[in-house]
């Protein structure tokens, strides 16, 4: 990992074009001078008419952005991705079954694989959940898995987001929008679908309905409203799923069961796929002020007539201090060894190790742990000395707050980049459903590009962009 | 699946602020037009200050501007976010509304509305003066046009069809209410003895203002006379922008909301009683008992639709 | 012993709210020192109400009143058959892990000076604790309540009613510490000590006038006892005289009700704890 050119996705070492990517590189070919520059106009109009935006946090001036799209797809090869969605559903079943121990029994807490007090002093480990059943021992039901790969056959899971993951939306445009602007392209290559997200994802709520509920359950998506960054990928999903979307105050609890304000009178709801966040859920149980939530539905969900997807405090098990003992978690739940990697993590709260880490900051990357967004976080090789130490004194003030890794050398990909084509860094996030019948894993996912030249950050909200994320078939 | 109530209203709301715009737009390109041709001392118009009365904006007007112009005026009206009644606050209000609504209104219907929106709000209104205001102007009726052109022709006729159409001609009711009363001395069948020659433009506004000045001449095959114009707005029920049409519209589709769900509701009653105020009655009767009064009424009944509509379907 | 209860709590409806939700903790749970013979809660929508278990095993009700107007009563009450037990719980079945009451939380804090020099082994846990119970008492003083209950200790709500903002530990601003502020004292020490230690709130039969708010305790778990009571502020271990209401991390993961929007105290709670007839 280190200096040396990094892996890219397209071109071997010696630049000859890797199996893949054959059809797309002789598209890429074919196209005029200007041919992928008018493409990128068009996808941005079309984005924008859409009103495929996102609201950036801090930033004053309008609120929305459309995120950049590039218009050269990434691609993964099926045997490729039949490993990555192995390791994917080893992963999602393990922590689903760690969620269900730490909040009954906490077997692996007794058998000291996982520190106890980093679970139970930790902020995301929500007591109010102890005991709870949630409906067939689903607490993760959506879940998006941050991958980054650094050679041919190195992949390592960067995160796994459990809380209310973001950017299925992208992945569905970037897919209807490359079919508007590259129909050709498609006729050559056989892609993998993605279409079939809302449905399963209908398929995969359906599946943890309470037993109270009909044949057919009633679903909803419940918003904190038209200012949240990912207002319009709730109200998409909603709409394709055909369920309704709701804010806090649609929404209302009765006799310990939660009904929305129709039209014609208060309809029965039976599975709650909530976007907002376990403080702001319910002011009866959680933050008070929150004005976003719905009083008492915690308790409805509790009384087991309703099911939140996710379950609250699932938070606990995609915490970035946590994130270290996964492989211990996949070991003790299912007896085996970890199909997808770590990337090896230093505790600083360790004496050498924080010595270590101080000593090479300059190298690595600093995470606080509870920070997201690309917020919070520091890469070493590409901050300045100043950054280096302000991080330093952050690590020695609250050695807990931080963990330390490698500096990878993500892959990277052929973007359109100012009328040109060039290579740009890429992390992958596959979205994974995990219903009371099965997991489905839809291939392929969102593939996020750092626009800036050398940049490693593809967060959205730090300027990165993404792509369409195709799954060959075989 | 069941509407939400405030899917409702918030489809209810899209369509009266679209309406509200589009209004707005039209009694500014009237006052402008006649601006044009007279004015007081210092530019300042007092066409633009009736019409501004018309919209019932003159006081906060004031508030704001010593002198009615063009330039002053049309910033008010057409940009002041201060302004809850300017075409920029109508547009935004039926922009956030439709964001609220985007999976029970139709992909065309978002994107004309949008549209308008992203192209509204690139516009700096130091840059619109002149012909170009007339340009604008023309461009806001037309985005509504093709708002409500979207709706008709790909929305489903279920119960977030009524409701936007309940929204819309209810919005227009009260327009074409307020626009007659603001000038209701002039309409009095009297004043010619009263006050001499009437201004001609006094009617052209009336009639520009709700788009019926051609429309005028092919049904009455003469020239302004307040009786044939007071009954165009109100009684005649082929003209679009009446009174009676306004109310009938809104009663049919709050029928089919009664239809659909099966049940009257307080909302329905309202709407009849609007409707015995315009129906079976003549310019006659209601000169005698006095426009002014009359408009008042139907104003007030007219809002009482909205409030029983919010209450029958758990608007909130 | 056999213990009547009669605790009934007055607000004010919240005006022109649609609607108003109580999450109530007022019903005592059965077990080894206390079985509950007749139990009842009444107030208005109680008969829709939802029941449930918590997190921490307290039996809950979730009220709703739509457009709730006037006063509200609440009132609890019935007969429990106390038995001495010398504050010994055991491990009553349907609880959360022991390990769970090692959450430190903002009320239960750890001061410093309360476990300095103790070590807990296997075999000195309860001395340990008995001592820890004193210390707390030596560090906030004997309580004063027998000289004027109800006047200058408890708030008119007693800290029994929480529609605040949680966490704050401000609900009372009385300076004087309450039996709440004696049990987060002792359950931050036994925590320190890596002792699960939880808060108790319940009822407590005095002579003389009653109290008109509820007390509270701390239980702390040991291996081979199970839980064990510790009243810091009483300073002796939960009698026959005590009936266990709920339990939870600190007082506001334990209030009697919760509610939202918030309500206003309109009469100081009225509680009668008294010896039933045999």
């Amino acid at each position: 990992m280190g200096e040396q050119t990094p892996f890219d996705e397209m071109y071997n070492a010696d630049g000859t074009i890797r199996e893949p990517y054959r059809a797309l590189s002789e598209w890429l070919a074919e196209q005029p001078d200007k041919g992928l520059a008018l493409m990128q106009a068009d996808a941005e109009a079309i984005f924008r008419r859409l009103g495929i935006t996102f609201a950036v946090y801090g930033s004053e001036e309008g609120t929305e952005k459309v995120i950049p799209f590039d218009v050269i797809p990434r691609i993964i090869a099926a045997n490729e991705w039949r490993r990555l969605s192995r390791g994917i559903e080893q992963r999602v079943k393990a922590l689903n079954a760690f969620l269900y121990d730490i909040y009954h029994r906490q077997e692996i807490l007794k058998a000291g694989r996982v520190p106890e007090k980093l679970i139970l002093n930790n902020a995301a480990f929500c007591p109010q959940m102890m005991g709870l059943e949630p409906a067939k021992g689903v607490y993760a039901h959506i879940i998006g898995v941050d991958i980054v790969r650094v050679g041919p056959d190195e992949f390592y899971v960067l995160e796994d987001n459990l809380r209310t993951p973001s950017g299925v939306s992208y992945m569905l445009e970037d897919r209807e929008a490359m079919m508007l602007l590259a129909p050709d392209l498609f006729h050559r290559t056989k892609v993998a679908p993605v279409e079939t997200y809302p449905e399963n994802l209908r398929r995969t709520l359906e599946s943890v309905a309470p037993d109270s509920a009909g044949r057919n359950p009633v679903i909803a998506v419940l918003t904190p409203g038209i200012y949240n960054s990912a207002y319009f990928e709730h109200s998409f999903l909603a709409d394709r799923m055909g369920a309704q979307l709701c804010e806090g105050h649609d929404l209302f609890v009765d006799g310990g069961k939660v009904y929305m304000r129709t039209t014609t009178g208060p309809e029965r709801v039976d599975v709650i796929y909530r976007r907002i966040d376990d403080d702001y859920l319910d002011p009866l149980t959680f933050r008070s002020d929150s004005m976003l939530g719905v009083p008492g539905i915690f308790d409805a969900y509790r009384a087991g007539n309703v099911t939140l997807v996710n379950a609250p405090g699932t938070g606990i098990a995609d915490d970035k201090a946590v994130y270290t003992y996964v492989p211990e978690i996949i070991e003790f739940y299912l007896g085996e060894k970890a199909l997808l990697n770590n990337v090896p993590t230093y505790n600083c709260t360790d004496e050498d190790q924080r010595a270590w880490v101080l000593e090479n900051i300059g190298d690595l990357v600093v995470k606080e742990v509870h920070g997201s967004g690309g917020y919070g976080m520091m890469v070493g090789p590409t901050s300045t000395k100043a950054q280096h130490e302000e991080f330093k004194a952050k690590i020695k003030a609250r050695p807990d707050n931080y963990i330390v890794q490698p500096t990878l050398s993500l892959s990277t990909c052929p973007t359109h980049v100012d009328g040109d084509v060039s290579p740009r860094h890429v992390d992958l996030r596959p979205y994974v459903l995990v219903g009371g019948d099965e997991v489905r894993i839809t291939p392929g996912g969102l593939t996020r590009v750092a626009l800036q030249k050398g940049s490693l950050v593809v967060n959205s909200s730090q300027g990165g962009g993404t792509k369409d994320t195709w799954v060959l078939e075989d | 699946m069941r509407m939400l109530g405030r899917t409702a209203q918030n489809l209810f709301w899209l369509s009266r602020y679209v309406e509200r715009a589009e209004n707005m737009a039209r009694l500014l390109e009237v006052g402008y037009r006649m601006s044009l041709t007279s004015r007081r001392e210092g530019g300042a118009s007092e066409h633009l200050i009736s019409m501004l009365q018309a919209a019932e904006m003159d006081e906060a007007f004031a508030e704001r501007h010593d002198v009615a112009d063009v330039d002053t005026v049309s910033y008010f009206m057409m940009f002041d976010p201060a302004n809850p009644s300017s075409v920029r606050s109508c547009l935004e209000a039926a922009r956030t509304n439709a964001r609220s609504v985007r999976t029970a209104i139709t992909t065309d219907m978002w994107e004309s509305m949008n549209g308008t929106w992203l192209e509204f709000s690139q516009i700096k209104p130091r840059d619109v003066r002149g012909a170009k205001l007339a340009g604008l102007l023309q461009w806001v009726r037309q985005s509504s046009h093709e708002f409500r052109g979207a709706m008709l022709g790909t929305l489903l006729r279920d119960d977030g069809f009524s409701f936007l159409q309940a929204g819309n001609f209810v919005e227009r009711a009260d327009n074409t209410a307020r626009i007659l009363d603001m000038k209701y001395y002039v309409l009095l069948p009297r004043s010619s003895l009263v006050g001499g020659e009437i201004d001609i433009q006094q009617w052209t506004l009336i009639l520009r203002a709700a788009s019926a000045h051609r429309s005028y001449g092919h049904v009455y095959h003469d020239r302004y006379k307040a009786h044939n114009i007071a009954d165009f707005l109100i009684l005649r029920p082929e003209m679009p922008r009446s009174l009676i049409y306004c109310a009938n519209f809104v009663q049919q589709n709050l029928d089919t909301l009664a239809k659909l769900y099966g049940r009257r509701e307080a909302c329905h009653e309202a709407t009849e009683n609007l409707l015995k105020l315009v129906d079976k009655t003549s310019m006659d009767d209601i000169f005698a008992h006095g426009l002014h009064e009359f408009l008042d009424e139907f104003i007030a009944r007219n809002n009482a639709v909205s409030e029983t509509l919010s209450e029958s379907y758990n608007f909130y | 012993m056999r213990i009547t209860i009669e605790h009934r709590l007055t607000l004010n409806a919240p005006s022109g709210t649609s609607q108003a939700m109580f999450h109530l903790l007022l019903t005592p749970p059965s077990g080894p020192a206390q079985t509950v013979e007749s139990w009842s809660v009444e107030m208005a929508g109680i008969g829709q109400a939802g029941r449930f278990v918590d997190g921490f095993g307290n039996t809950a009700h979730l009220v709703n009143q739509p457009r709730p107007d006037g006063e509200i009563t609440i009132e609890a009450r019935g007969v429990v058959a106390t038995r001495d037990t010398n504050g010994v719980l055991g491990r009553p079945p349907g609880e959360p892990v022991p390990a769970l009451y090692r959450r430190l939380t903002p009320l239960t804090k750890i001061a410093p000076e309360l476990v300095d020099g103790l070590k807990p082994t296997r075999s000195n846990r309860l001395d340990l604790l008995h001592g820890l119970m004193q210390r707390v008492g030596e560090k906030l003083g004997l309580p004063d309540e027998e000289a004027a209950p109800g006047q200058t200790q408890m708030q008119a709500d007693g800290g029994q009613v929480q529609s605040q903002r949680q966490g704050d530990g401000a609900t009372e601003d009385n300076a004087r510490a309450d039996a709440a502020d004696y049990a987060h004292l002792f359950i931050g020490a036994a925590r320190a000590l890596d002792i699960p230690a939880r808060f108790v709130t319940g009822y407590r039969l005095v002579d003389g006038p009653a109290p008109c708010n509820l007390h509270a305790w701390a239980e702390a778990f040991d291996e081979s006892l199970g839980w064990i009571g510790f009243d810091p502020h009483q300073q002796i271990c939960p009698t026959e005289r005590y009936v266990r209401l709920a339990v939870g991390l600190d007082k506001d993961s334990a209030p009697a009700l919760r509610t939202v929007p918030v309500v206003e105290i309109a009469q100081r709670a009225k509680l009668a704890v008294i010896p039933a007839a045999q």
